[in-house]
């Protein structure tokens, strides 16, 4: 059964339409990549996925629940909007981890914040926030920064800022994990150690959407591959079919076009 | 010179109000501040609207006016309301003016804080199911509080010499005082106010620089 349903989303700013009607469904341990060039409603559709943009039009549907629905406010009200937002998680394209805080206070500053909220929490609390440090070194050990555990954002290189950014989404255990371009705001040299990251997590069959403008990567880690173009989905099936054989005369130019200026 | 240890005794008396009249003003004019800044930032245009134009008339006119305003308007105006007679009056009046005075300049100095924040900030703390105090108090306050700590130095400085506007509505502060001795030919006592100042706002400087220097620790 699919993990994630996206039925005819549509989203527009203004007089633009951003997302014209989208759909597609992810199974569970699956990573999927969407490309496209910049403008093609990529980033959109993620942020829809994580609630910080409302589409005006479809469904979410997350492991059978609907948790979004246009056309029934009930799906939108603000205090289950945070609870629901928590089958996602989200690394962005510019870290934004937080700056006042170390690599591993960043990690475990939400899931302490959510236990909180448990109900036995004032009894249990040493326990809890024992349990929630203890993740979090793991996690941080797991992107390969046990050494910088107590070090702050600044003291910090992008690609590992962004592995820190990694073990923060990983922290609160969502179903999907989105990437919005993840190594965009990296310099090249940097990319390869956030991206063998990311391929670790595809091999420990952790279901991915990732937004990326690296080809040949979501070529080899993606088990499945959507192609957008001006809000429209092109074109999607396994790497193979959309880099190896595309159907679509847009998709054949995208990828020219990419394999040129590289 | 014999009057010296007199008429230091006496300038150091009158600086104790304008001690006080900074503290309180500080005291009441921060919260208040981010009150205003809150409103001014309303998506409310009811509530922005006349915010900002409230904001813009108290920066708008002089403060020495605005005392004379708020001290002399409601017996002109016959206001159901008076200030309380004599020296108490006239020291309450300096503090409501002071107040709604430094209260509008902070509100603007927090909304530029506030403001400068990038939304990635506010956004990393959503897709981590914070709420919106959560990112408030837990995300964004501490790095407002480093942005906003430069700004708030020179407003604070400004506000212990614009305590001597106090002495307008009869306030007997520093500067009145060495005014009564310049009527009696004497001019040394009111140059001597500038040492007061110049070391009020030199220990206010390195205060500042202490809070600053412990918010070194991140870059933001």
């Amino acid at each position: 059964m699919s993990i994630l349903e996206v039925i005819q989303l549509e989203k527009r700013f203004g007089g633009l339409e951003v997302l014209q009607g989208i759909d597609f469904s992810l199974n569970q341990g699956e990573s999927l990549a969407i490309i496209g060039s910049s403008g093609s409603g990529k980033t959109t559709l993620l942020r829809c996925l994580n609630f910080l943009e409302r589409p005006d039009k479809g469904r979410i549907i997350v492991n059978g629940q609907v948790i979004f629905d246009a056309d029934d406010p009930s799906t939108q009200r603000e205090g289950e909007v945070r609870k629901k937002r928590l089958h996602f998680g989200l690394v962005f394209q510019s870290f934004n981890l937080f700056p006042q805080y170390t690599a591993l206070q960043n990690v475990v500053l939400a899931p302490k914040l959510l236990a909180k909220e448990l109900p036995d929490f004032t009894k249990n609390k040493q326990s809890y926030f024992n349990e929630i440090e203890a993740h979090g070194r793991t996690l941080l050990d797991q992107v390969g920064l046990t050494d910088k555990l107590g070090a702050y954002p600044h003291m910090l290189s992008g690609g590992q800022q962004q592995r820190v950014a990694i073990a923060r989404a990983l922290a609160l255990e969502p179903d999907i994990l989105c990437f919005d371009e993840p190594t965009s705001a990296l310099d090249p040299e940097l990319t390869g150690e956030v991206l063998k990251v990311i391929r670790a997590l595809a091999n420990r069959n952790t279901t991915m959407v990732i937004v990326t403008h690296e080809m040949d990567f979501a070529r080899s880690v993606a088990d499945r591959v959507i192609f957008m173009d001006e809000g429209v989905i092109v074109e999607q099936g396994t790497p193979e079919e959309v880099f190896g054989n595309p159907k679509e005369e847009r998709t054949r130019q995208f990828l020219a076009r990419y394999k040129e200026s590289n | 010179m014999t009057q010296l240890p007199m008429i230091i005794q006496r300038l150091s008396e009158s600086f104790i109000l304008n001690g006080k009249l900074f503290a309180l003003t500080l005291l009441f004019s921060i919260p208040l501040g981010l009150i205003v800044a809150l409103g001014s930032m309303s998506r409310y245009k009811f509530v922005q609207g006349p915010v900002r134009t409230f904001v813009w008339i108290i920066r708008g006119t002089p403060l020495m006016l605005q005392l004379i305003i708020i001290f002399f308007g409601p017996g002109l105006l016959d206001l159901p309301f008076s200030w309380p007679g004599g020296d108490t009056g006239r020291f309450t009046a300096a503090t409501v003016a002071f107040v709604i005075n430094y209260a509008c300049y902070f509100s603007e100095i927090f909304r530029g804080g506030i403001q400068s924040i990038p939304s990635g900030q506010y956004e990393a703390g959503q897709v981590l199911g914070m709420t919106k105090p959560q990112i408030f108090l837990k995300v964004t306050l501490l790095q407002v509080i480093k942005r906003i700590m430069p700004p708030s130095g020179n407003e604070v400085i400004t506000l212990v010499k614009d305590t001597s506007l106090a002495r307008i509505i009869s306030n007997k502060e520093i500067i009145m005082m060495a005014g009564e001795y310049t009527n009696q030919g004497l001019i040394w006592p009111l140059f001597a106010t500038g040492i007061y100042f110049l070391v009020f706002v030199g220990i206010l400087t390195l205060l500042f620089a202490r809070i600053e220097k412990k918010l070194d620790f991140f870059k933001a």
